[in-house]
């Protein structure tokens, strides 16, 4: 598994290959946590989130909203507590990103939290992960004491009145507590169902108060843009898209691993084919998931010579979404119409069950899946599996109904044939082969 | 390690409006102080008990032989000042927490696309045979439990299991049947 | 609440409404029809049906019209192809996991989901894969479940944890798997069946009545319920001169309790069709001897000679005439006439658990209606358990605080339930409560009373203080433990502690259907107390006419006081510790067989309305006391007619002035009688009385630390709840059956060591 920068310096991963990263002595000597002291003792709130504003960088998590943006949703002049959240509840299927930064480099990650907790005003912040992320929450825990220890965790740091407390805690296996609300209502302790929204997080969050939720990787590229300043991280990027982002890589590629590259990075095919190695065994590349398992599918045909860039705009152009930047690579030997039902297998198991559509929606989706698997597929079928796609997407309580139909409207719309072959029942099948 | 004192009605009376006898968990769970020190480290993280709840759910679950005993949910319950409902709403809701027993090592592989398109399938079908034992299963001796369970965040090196905490990566065969040898 | 006046243009017609609207509602309030399942006025909000979805101009997605609050200027669509294809989406999905068993389903006929899909199925099913399955089961001796026919629109687990503070039945699992349930798969809960009543399919069964009839051959009939003082509005659902069920469903029934209804009111209804209800007059020819039927010509004749008998041998003081605030405010009316004009005598009384007649003398401000008490600031609540004895109180309790933020203050020898939702809880020492309102009415009098109290002195400031802080209402409610003094020097408070923007309700938590009733009738200020009768049974007082029966606190253990009596008179539904002794028993009819008023709590004067005829040869109490006055020769001149009872009772009693029965048509507008202001009178002896009796009070008993037992009151099988056989299951404990797909009644045989002692006071 590789971890490397292509296309950029590495930025977020520079600390990643020191020995003993986790360490604070280690890091220090790279300058982990000067860019804290810099933000509160030379930078306003108002400033750090101007410069966090011109960066333009955007949510890691899947979303992709403009971080600034967000924090500046945070009323000023609550009287109310506020909280940071981080979410590393890391569950999107093909993603796995945010683990390497608790691993390699937690104290990147903890100065993102100073910081940002500077700059929305909050005294408190938890770091959220998902439940199997046990070993990794053990090195932040250790690195959460270490940190305090030296000063950097704790009251009146850095010699002002900035006072900052920070917290590990964990879920306990379920993908919709990535969901940011369904996060919070996790955090209390209570069953991970999405809240409805308005009102937001920024406004009424966790136990009420103000709160900022944003993704791991989101807040590790803070330290850097108080370093660089926000102009320099845009550049870094595109216009709308500053800076860097990690990618997963995973799948039928050589070189699968966690890959940080400038956003509009160009292009996509060429990322596969020669920076992840391209397909192993002489292969042919089939699809393409590039932004964890909730997006479109791309079939090879939309890549291979299309001069694809990695942003979000781009990947919206070439008909898909940046998402999480789980990029899922498959080759010929991969049966379309099985990747679609194994994923949509997730979804019916990671449904909350909250709303209608989406808990009948996936059941149903699933048991359809299941009966043409077993060779009991109509041709129809197609056309049902859209419909109730169709019923979900846009209706239900969370984005995660809409996650669910994706994947199947553009694997139909993309794979005719992968889905045909199993439509037609198994004795025509026969037939045809017979011919 | 499953010891337990009789529940006294009175224990439930602030926080459980309804102490009937006869529908409560008999009796409830002690732990050793560290344990309980440990718990009261999550509790004090947060300004509602409540929130410790998840985190000491494996706490309790991992004291208890794996799962969520009734007496394990009583302790809960009284110790974070919420119902038994409250516990059970949210112990049922999450995949990670148990309310069946499990066995000793709980092999979780990862069904979802990455792994499955590198091999799941032959991984799971691997520890069947080893085992005896089919996914959702326990072996007779209380030893292992096998699940099939969904992406765990790790396919750039899949496929993989986890067991227990313990993630278990780039698998093969042999590498598989290296690990479930040198288990103690 | 701002009452600004906004526009908004639903299908292209423009309507006024007011800013902070739902939308849902107000579509609904012109006509707009818009389906739901999980929107429930009054509980917090799930939008997760998804079925009441709507386009919106300048939003992306169609939106559920629970969750919007309208804004001016905004332009709404609730129907279009699109909104159509989506509602018919969300059935479709509601319906692929649902059974189609209908035929069998108790629900059937008046099924929310099936209206739904009357209005947005599709045609052909196309879900055509296995369903998921689970099995029928018992929650409770109460409660049948069929998980696989919920829709999860959760309103019964909202139901359970915001109206009832509960929280005994919860969603548990996740996704495709979500149930509805509980820990251990065993309710251990009020058993109130609200969830019941609100569960818009069959998941969640009325157990008693599970297979028993199906709607449609119900006839339905709006009713007030006779269980506690506050007054329900019950739909009586009969067949064949049989009462098969109670309900509040809102569609037949629209009264001060919306769909809410509690154990007893729900379930307590077979003892109306009892087999052990009275068949005929019964006559004890000789003392000792047997009760032996007999026809009402023959009845009467004996009661009423002997009751001249009576009458002229001792004078007319000798006869007590003693009504109850079980029956009708008619057939009360009755017995009144027939102690004043016809016996002439000064003794007669009523057999309420308390008397709250020093309260009603000295009334100082109106009674809060269950509308007041949950739009109220503050709530004082001295003494009394409202969640087992007035549960409907109790509830509108919990609502106002959780969602009217109103302030409770509890004043109690006992950790109640209620206490979950007080703001200040004064634990004082038991049978004080005199002296906490000594102390609130008498600041001279408060720091001596705190050591009575054994409470802190803060504690008490804190409730002065969270008092005078009120803005708007506050309603004070107090239970039977206030002495009569202390009833007087609490109505002293409004005067004491009003102010401009504070204003003081009462609301006294009597313990019966028509508590308030027989004290408005002047049923209870008569010279001697139904206490006081029994007490001279045979010395002074030598003949009773009794409706209903005494309760164990006027007995006293003295029952053997009433065979001194030369002639008993009663009138019941059953033979109880009161008939022992009679020489004559009428069989009354229950409220279910008759038509009446009864007055609650709030002073609404409610109807009683006819479901079936009499059993067996039963009559309507005031019958029975007119043909009794006929039999003596007076004609009442009620022309058999319940409404001619009531008018003349209107017209005699100056609160119930002008009343006629169809002003109380309407059970969404209950009427309430006008109770009189009395103008401040010189109480200060009362307060005398009051600070003799505190002062005497000694701080000694232990203070009750335990919180009792959910349906420690709610369960005890009284004479009429004893009836229902599931009680008794309830009453030993609830204990979980072997297994909970069949029946626990036949499974637990009731024997005798189940079976709790009568509890006449409980029901």
């Amino acid at each position: 598994m590789r971890i490397e920068a292509i296309g950029c310096e590495p930025n977020l991963i520079k600390r990643f290959a020191l020995e003993n990263s986790t360490r604070l002595d280690v890091v220090r000597k790279h300058g982990a946590y000067d860019m804290a002291r810099k933000a509160v003792t030379t930078m306003s709130p108002a400033a750090v989130i101007d410069e966090v504003k011109k960066s333009a960088l955007r949510g890691r998590g899947g979303a992709g909203f403009p971080t600034g943006m967000k924090w500046g949703f945070v009323p000023k002049d609550s009287p109310k507590e506020k909280y940071l959240v981080i979410n590393g509840d890391e569950s999107e299927p093909g993603t796995f990103k945010d683990r390497y930064i608790y691993e390699r480099d937690p104290h990147l990650l903890l100065e993102g939290c100073l910081i940002s907790c500077y700059a929305i005003g909050a005294r408190t912040c938890y770091i959220y992960s998902r439940g199997e992320y046990k070993y990794l929450i053990d090195i932040l825990d250790r690195a959460i004491e270490e940190a305090r220890a030296a000063g950097f965790i704790g009251e009146k740091l850095f010699g002002t009145d900035f006072s900052c407390e920070m917290h590990t805690t964990t879920g306990a296996g379920a993908y919709i507590c990535g969901e940011e609300t369904a996060l919070l209502n996790s955090l209390e302790g209570l069953r991970g169902h999405p809240r409805m929204k308005p009102p937001f997080p920024a406004v009424s969050g966790l136990y009420g108060c103000p709160t900022v939720v944003n993704n791991v990787e989101t807040i590790a590229a803070v330290p850097w843009i108080i370093e660089h300043g926000g102009d320099a991280y845009r550049a870094l990027g595109t216009e709308k898209s500053g800076g860097t982002k990690m990618w997963s890589v995973s799948g039928h590629v050589k070189y699968p691993g966690v890959y940080e590259l400038p956003m509009g990075y160009d292009n996509l095919e060429k990322f596969i084919m020669e920076d992840c190695g391209g397909i192993p065994n002489g292969r042919k590349l089939k699809a393409v998931i590039p932004g964890g398992s909730s997006v479109y599918i791309m079939p090879a045909s939309d890549i291979i010579g299309k001069k694809v860039l990695m942003d979000y705009e781009g990947l919206v152009v070439a008909g898909s979404m940046v998402g999480s930047g789980g990029m899922i690579v498959m080759d010929d030997t991969v049966d379309i119409f099985e990747s679609t039902k194994n994923l949509t297998e997730f979804y019916k198991h990671e449904s909350c069950g909250w709303c209608t559509p989406c808990r009948e929606g996936t059941d149903w989706l699933v048991k359809v899946f299941k009966r043409i698997a077993n060779g009991d597929g109509r041709i129809e079928d197609a056309q049902l599996l859209l419909d109730i796609c169709d019923n979900i997407e846009g209706k239900s309580f969370c984005p995660l109904g809409d996650a669910a139909a994706w994947p199947i409207q553009s694997a139909i719309k993309k794979f005719p044939e992968d889905f045909k072959k199993h439509l037609v029942p198994m004795l025509q099948q026969d037939a045809i082969a017979a011919d | 390690m499953n010891s337990e004192q009789p529940l006294h009605s009175t224990q439930f009376t602030p926080n459980n409006p309804l102490p009937q006898e006869g529908l409560m968990p008999d009796s409830i769970a002690t732990f050793e102080p560290e344990i309980i020190r440990e718990m009261d480290m999550h509790i004090a993280k947060f300004p509602v008990k409540r929130s410790a709840l998840i985190p000491l759910m494996f706490i309790v679950q991992r004291e208890r032989g794996g799962y969520l005993d009734p007496p394990g949910v009583a302790f809960l319950a009284d110790k974070l000042g919420i119902r038994i409902t409250d516990v059970w709403e949210v112990a049922t809701f999450y995949s990670m927490i148990n309310t069946e027993p499990v066995g000793k090592y709980h092999i979780q592989v990862c069904r979802t696309l990455s792994c499955k398109i590198l091999g799941a399938g032959a991984i799971t079908e691997h520890c069947t045979k080893r085992l005896g034992i089919k996914p959702g299963g326990t072996t007779e001796d209380g030893r292992f439990s096998l699940s099939e369970v969904e992406c765990l965040g790790s396919c750039g090196t899949a496929p993989m299991l986890q067991i227990g905490f313990d993630y278990h990566e780039n698998l093969t065969i042999e590498k598989l049947d290296g690990i479930l040898d040198s288990l103690p | 609440m701002s009452t600004e006046l906004i526009k908004v243009t639903i299908n292209g017609n423009e309507y006024q409404t007011e800013k902070g609207a739902r939308l849902i509602d107000v579509c609904r309030e012109h006509d707009h029809n818009v389906p739901s399942f999980c929107y429930y006025s009054d509980l917090a909000l799930q939008a997760s049906c998804r079925t009441c979805l709507v386009r919106i101009e300048k939003m992306p997605k169609l939106q559920t019209s629970c969750t919007v609050t309208c804004t001016d200027g905004m332009i709404v669509t609730t129907e279009s192809d699109e909104i159509e294809k989506a509602r018919r989406g969300m059935v479709e999905f509601l319906l692929a996991n649902h059974p189609l068993d209908c035929p069998v389903c108790d629900r059937g006929g008046e099924c929310e989901l099936q209206e739904m899909v009357f209005d947005w199925g599709g045609l052909e099913e196309r879900f055509s894969e296995r369903k998921n399955y689970a099995p029928e089961k018992f929650l409770s001796p109460m409660i049948g479940n069929d998980p696989q026919r919920c829709i999860l629109c959760k309103r019964c687990t909202r139901v359970c944890d915001e109206w009832m503070g509960e929280d005994a039945i919860e969603a548990g699992g996740r996704g495709a798997h979500t149930v509805i349930g509980t820990y251990g798969g065993w309710l251990n809960c009020s058993q109130c069946g609200n969830c019941i009543e609100v569960c818009p399919t069959g998941t969640l069964l009325d157990a008693t009545y599970r297979h028993q009839a199906r709607p449609w051959e119900l006839e339905q009939t709006v009713s007030t319920c006779t269980f506690c003082s506050d007054g329900c509005q019950v739909s009586l659902g009969s067949r064949a001169g049989e009462v098969m069920r109670s309900v509040a469903r809102d569609r037949y029934v629209d009264g001060i309790n919306g769909e809410f209804l509690c154990i007893k009111g729900r379930f307590g209804h077979p003892f109306i069709n009892d087999e052990q209800r009275l068949r005929t007059p019964l006559i004890r020819y000789r003392k000792g001897g047997k009760l032996i039927p007999a026809t009402w010509d023959q009845a009467f004749e004996f009661a009423a000679n002997r009751l001249k008998e009576v009458a002229d041998k001792h004078g007319a003081e000798s006869v007590g005439i003693v009504g109850s605030p079980r029956i009708t405010n008619e057939a009360n009316y009755a017995l009144l006439k027939f102690a004043k004009e016809l016996v002439g005598t000064p003794n007669y009384g009523a057999t309420d658990a308390f008397s709250l007649v020093p309260f009603f003398e000295n009334l100082s401000a109106p009674l809060a209606t269950h509308k007041d008490i949950r739009r109220a600031q503050t709530i004082i609540l001295i003494g009394g358990e409202p969640e087992e004895l007035q549960p409907l109180t109790g509830k509108q309790i919990r609502q106002a605080v959780r969602n009217g933020g109103a302030k409770l203050i509890i004043v109690n020898s006992t950790p109640i339930r209620l206490n979950q939702a007080a703001s200040q809880f004064l634990h004082i020492n038991p049978n004080t409560e005199d002296a906490f309102v000594l102390a609130l009415t008498d600041e001279s009098q408060a720091a001596s009373s705190m050591k009575t109290l054994g409470i802190e002195a803060e504690q008490f400031d804190a409730v002065r203080k969270l008092i005078n802080d009120t803005e708007g209402t506050c309603i004070v409610m107090f239970g039977g433990e206030l002495s009569h003094a202390a009833q007087v020097a609490l109505t002293g408070l409004p005067a004491m502690m009003a102010g401009e923007s504070r204003k003081f309700l009462f609301h006294p938590l009597p313990i019966y259907n028509n508590s308030v009733g027989v004290h408005d009738l002047g049923l209870m200020s008569g010279e001697l107390s139904a206490r006081d009768m029994v007490a001279v049974a045979g010395e002074g007082l030598h003949a009773m006419y009794v409706a209903g029966s005494f309760l164990p606190e006027h007995l006293q253990g003295q029952e053997e006081r009433l065979a001194q009596l030369e002639l008993l008179i009663v009138q019941e539904l059953f033979e109880t510790e009161t008939t022992k002794y009679a020489d004559v028993v009428f069989p009354a009819a229950s409220f279910a067989e008759v038509d009446g008023t009864f007055t609650n709590n709030d002073g609404l004067v409610q109807r009683v309305r006819q479901s079936i005829a009499p059993v067996h040869q039963s009559r309507a109490d005031w019958m029975i006391t007119a043909g009794l006055a006929k039999t003596l020769g007076m004609d009442f001149d009620f022309q058999m007619s319940a409404s001619a009872v009531f008018r003349e009772l209107a017209e005699r009693i100056p609160a119930y002035n002008g009343l006629r029965y169809p002003q109380l048509k309407d059970e969404s507008k209950p009427v309430q009688v006008k109770h009189q202001i009395s103008e401040r009178r010189d109480t200060s002896n009362d307060m005398q009385t009051l600070r003799e009796r505190v002062s005497q009070m000694k701080p000694d008993g232990e203070k009750i630390m335990t919180t009792p037992n959910v349906g420690h009151e709610l369960f005890k099988p009284g004479t009429l709840t004893s009836k229902v056989p599931q009680i008794h299951l309830l009453a030993a404990g609830n204990p979980k059956p072997e297994t909970v797909l069949i029946s626990p009644l036949y499974q637990i045989t009731i024997d005798s060591s189940l079976r709790r002692d009568e509890a006449i006071a409980a029901d």
